[in-house]
């Protein structure tokens, strides 16, 4: 990974923050909003080497967790998961194809959702979450596929090269 | 012969200017009415007349709706800017008159909190949809501590969890992971507040013989001591009774609308480092 994807990545994931913290909420219903550092964390286990992108996919989860929920460590558990899985299929499959990445953010989002239930339900007392969980399942499913989509028209995603 | 010859052009201007003045000296009594020649004059013209004008003002059209609309067209510019300029103005004394009374209301809210407050700005949401936080512009520089209650001007809004030093999440009264211990202000009934996700509360731990009823405002009891007592929370728009158990299911409204927050004020007391 070159300095410049580096910097590339590093304003991905200030923009991918901003934009979720303070711009999107103010005009979308927090339902509908796109889950835009999973959806990095995607492309990195699509595109990006096993070795270094494996910490980048981990802290990515931290990221999110710093400004979402209580629990430090919650999606960077499944965000990590999500990578793994995502590096392990990944070598099979063709990974530069756009449809096959709309298709794993939205497996994705829903192993994301599945992979925080399952931890909030074992590891803490708010049951009621379930609810919250399954009632914005699938607008969370289907806005991050369409984002994913949207990430596919820009130019640089048909470059075959590594992620940033 | 010769002398009319020699007179000719003198006596015909003569006569002529004596016609015409004859004419007119005979045309001065009737000046309201047209004569032969004024009515035979008209009647020539007006067929022509009509045509002319029209042409003449399809002329003036074109000069005045073609020709002259360069400098129109710079003036509508000009004036376009004037008015987004006067609306923009007009935005912002509307926000700023919206911003005024929120902040009055802010403050009337501090008035009434014995404690020192210090006020703050909603900066961001949780990233996440089914966690319910807030991000605010202040953080321990400021003074906050973890734990320390929020409030805006309805009522209670949550408190603090996570401290930054310029920046702090609030933790939201409609969160899952939120209990607020709280009464009911007509019965002083007890429970616990607890958020449910989608916006609403619900009052746990109330026994089925407390006295409930919908339209019934929800206060701070102040157990605990993170909450000031008899803050609002909100007001209960559902109350279930089953034939078993021993607690009833009580539905809250939040006085404070979570969604349209901008300003909140952090109560300085309590909290822990």
């Amino acid at each position: 990974m070159n300095r410049r994807n580096v910097l590339l990545l590093l304003f991905m994931v200030m923009l991918s923050v901003v934009l979720q913290v303070a711009v999107l909420p103010v005009y979308i219903v927090s339902s509908f909003k796109p889950d835009l550092l999973l959806i990095i964390a995607v492309f990195l286990g699509l595109r990006g080497s096993f070795e270094k992108c494996i910490p980048i996919a981990w802290l990515l989860g931290l990221v999110k967790d710093s400004f979402s929920g209580l629990y430090l460590g919650l999606n960077a558990f499944s965000f990590l998961f999500i990578f793994f899985a995502i590096k392990n299929t990944s070598d099979r499959l063709y990974a530069d194809s756009p449809g096959l990445f709309v298709l794993a953010v939205c497996t994705a989002s829903l192993a994301c959702s599945a992979i925080d239930l399952l931890l909030l339900m074992m590891f803490t007392s708010s049951g009621g979450i379930l609810y919250s969980i399954f009632a914005d399942l699938i607008p969370y499913m289907l806005i991050n596929s369409f984002t994913a989509s949207l990430v596919t028209l820009f130019p640089w995603y048909a470059r075959p090269q590594e992620a940033p | 012969m010769e002398f009319l010859k020699k007179y000719i052009l003198v006596l015909v201007t003569g006569i002529g200017l004596l016609a015409a003045l004859i004419l007119f000296s005979l045309n001065v009594p009737r000046n309201r009415e047209a004569n032969v020649i004024e009515r035979g004059v008209m009647n020539l013209f007006a067929p022509v007349l009509k045509p002319i004008a029209n042409v003449s003002g399809m002329a003036e059209d074109i000069w005045e709706g073609y020709i002259s609309l360069v400098n129109v067209h710079r003036e509508n510019t000009s004036l376009h800017s004037v008015i987004k300029e006067l609306g923009s103005r007009l935005a912002a004394g509307d926000e700023a008159l919206l911003e005024n009374r929120r902040l009055k209301n802010l403050l009337d809210m501090k008035d009434s909190i014995k404690s020192p407050t210090v006020g703050t700005t909603v900066v961001g949401e949780d990233v996440s949809s089914w966690f319910r936080t807030l991000v605010i512009d202040r953080g321990a520089s400021s003074g906050l501590k973890v734990g320390m209650a929020v409030v805006a001007a309805d009522g209670v809004v949550g408190q603090v969890m996570k401290v930054a030093a310029n920046t702090s999440r609030v933790l939201l009264l409609t969160d899952h992971a939120s209990g607020i211990a709280a009464t009911i202000q007509r019965s002083r009934a007890r429970g616990v507040v607890k958020g449910k996700g989608e916006g609403l509360c619900t009052l746990e731990f109330t026994t089925r013989e407390e006295d409930v009823k919908v339209g019934d405002l929800v206060v701070t009891s102040g157990i605990g001591g993170v909450y000031l007592k008899g803050l609002p929370i909100g007001e209960v728009t559902m109350v279930k009774r089953g034939q078993y158990g021993i607690f009833q299911t009580v539905t809250i409204r939040p006085s404070v609308n979570i969604t349209r927050l901008e300003e909140v004020l952090v109560v300085l007391r309590g909290g822990y480092e």
